[in-house]
């Protein structure tokens, strides 16, 4: 359930381990799993087709006998029956599923989001919305300013509109990567022409049919030909209503991808998976991570017991910067910063008890790859090494 | 295939090493794996990063901007998010010159 990437995997690697049966994939859109990250980026500045983002080709499916059933959704499961319903009545039998149903945009409660004009991101069709408004010299508000609204803000800004951003926090990617990090991602925003009302939130959308401004909680009016919000994902999660399987911030699984219900799993964005290495439960919302579930659950279905204990890493590409961040941290004590931010080359790490959490590089894909090992690694490490360039990171783990 | 041609002296690649030449108009890429030398386009298929300054662990080489993987010794993608091959080139060490045929 879910024609996703992790959904896509998913079924790919099922037949890769060699299942035969039967195989169905299920999927809310009406097009084969494809990948997201280019829809904020070079698919929405109009760079690159869709049919580079798709996870496999249309045939694929076909050929390995994947049967589809897209542009329907998956309603219900019935466990004890074995069943699934789709959203047109048709009823699936299945021995194990699978649940890579993803994640929806949060919308905040404001009034007139439904006016023309306001948009959120979250599937192909949403961006060839936005690319129809995203014209040279057109007036956009951005709201909010975590990675898909820094990524809109930059795509906008390259593709020649007027940028106004209204978040909370002081700088982008506050919460995540903290002050000092997204201070240099605000810089790099403001270099390329964003105007940024920080500290504030949209209260109401305004206009005639379509959107005109966006009045802001500290009474600000932005004029504006369009907006688009990005506040953030809740994992989709609707279809587990009353089947017994756990629910708790998405579909509760274990390290193999099992949920609470035996012979049903759950993989990407809408599962909140035990991980062994950080020792406790964390969902997880990126690409790698959805590339990578999905076929570690195929493969558990099939019984090869493998606990899924990836790092998590992910990309966020802004204007020519290229951010990258590996592990898992909420809080940290110490955050230790090899390179410079004044440059924009460094990799910092989020340490606690002189153990790194996770680590965020800007334009250091390197170090910030022979970081993982030292994740993993969960051992204290000293500061001074962690900074001093001419240690090899390698080493320290 | 082309003619070899000298781009550099063959110490500037060492072991383990990865190094990116201009050729013929072209940005090679040269990954030296245990002394045997692999020649292959430096540009990343996905969003054109530069694979020499990217990661060499074995003949697997990352992207640095996107961790997209390719097998130096025959430009193979191992992982995306790239999805086409680099060209890969012959290359060769002759009287301790970097030689690559393209």
């Amino acid at each position: 359930m879910g024609a996703s990437l992790a959904g896509g995997t998913a079924a790919a690697t099922l037949r890769e381990e060699g299942f035969e049966g039967r195989l169905i994939l299920v999927g809310e859109e009406p097009y084969v799993p494809y990948e997201r990250p280019p829809l904020s980026k070079e698919y929405l500045r109009g760079e690159v087709t869709f049919d580079r983002a798709l996870v496999r080709t249309a045939d694929f499916y076909a050929e390995q006998e994947i049967e589809t059933r897209l542009g329907v959704r998956a309603v219900r499961v019935e466990p004890a029956e074995r069943i699934v319903e789709l959203a047109d009545g048709e009823r699936l039998l299945f021995d194990k599923a699978l649940i890579a149903t993803g994640a929806r945009n949060r919308r905040p409660a404001i009034p007139s989001l439904d006016l023309e004009g306001v948009f959120d991101l979250r599937t192909v069709d949403d961006a060839d919305r936005i690319r129809t408004e995203a014209l040279p010299g057109r007036k956009a508000v951005v709201v909010g300013m975590g990675f898909i609204g820094s990524e809109v803000a930059a795509s906008l800004r390259q593709l020649g509109v007027e940028v106004a951003v209204v978040a909370p926090g002081s700088v982008p990617l506050e919460r995540v990567l903290g002050e000092e990090v997204g201070g240099v991602l605000a810089e790099i925003h403001r270099e390329h022409g964003v105007e940024f009302h920080f500290g504030d939130s949209a209260d109401a959308f305004e206009g005639s049919g379509h959107v005109e401004r966006v009045v802001t909680a500290a009474g600000e009016r932005i004029e504006c030909d369009f907006a688009v919000i990005g506040v953030g994902v809740e994992p989709a999660v609707e279809l587990a209503a009353g089947t017994g399987i756990e629910v708790d911030n998405g579909i509760v699984v274990d390290e193999f991808c099992r949920t609470s219900v035996e012979g049903i799993y759950a993989a990407g964005d809408v599962a909140n998976h035990y991980h062994p290495v950080f020792e406790r439960r964390i969902r997880v919302e990126h690409w790698d991570n959805a590339l990578k579930q999905g076929p570690a659950a195929a493969r558990n279905m099939l019984g090869k017991d493998e606990p899924y204990e990836e790092i998590h890493w992910f990309w966020s590409d802004q204007y020519d910067t290229n951010l990258q961040y590996a592990g898992f941290h909420t809080s940290w004590d110490e955050l230790v910063v090899r390179g410079s931010l004044e440059r924009r080359s460094f990799v910092a790490f989020y340490c606690t008890e002189g153990r790194v959490l996770a680590a965020v590089a800007v334009n250091r894909g390197k170090d910030l790859r022979r970081s993982i090992p030292l994740i993993k690694a969960r051992r204290p490490v000293k500061p001074a090494k962690l900074r001093d360039p001419d240690v090899d990171l390698r080493t320290l783990a | 295939m082309g003619e070899f041609v000298t781009v550099a002296d063959a110490a500037e690649v060492g072991e383990g090493e990865l190094a990116a030449f201009e050729v013929g108009g072209e940005r090679i890429a040269v990954a030296n794996v245990g002394g045997t030398l692999h020649a292959f386009d430096d540009t990343c298929t996905h969003l054109r990063c530069s694979l020499a300054e990217g990661e060499l662990e074995g003949t697997v080489v990352t992207c640095p901007c996107h961790g997209s993987q390719f097998d130096v010794t025959s430009g193979e993608v191992l992982r995306g998010p790239a999805s086409e091959p680099v060209q890969s080139y012959a290359a060769r060490v002759e009287n301790e010159a970097l030689q690559v045929a393209i």
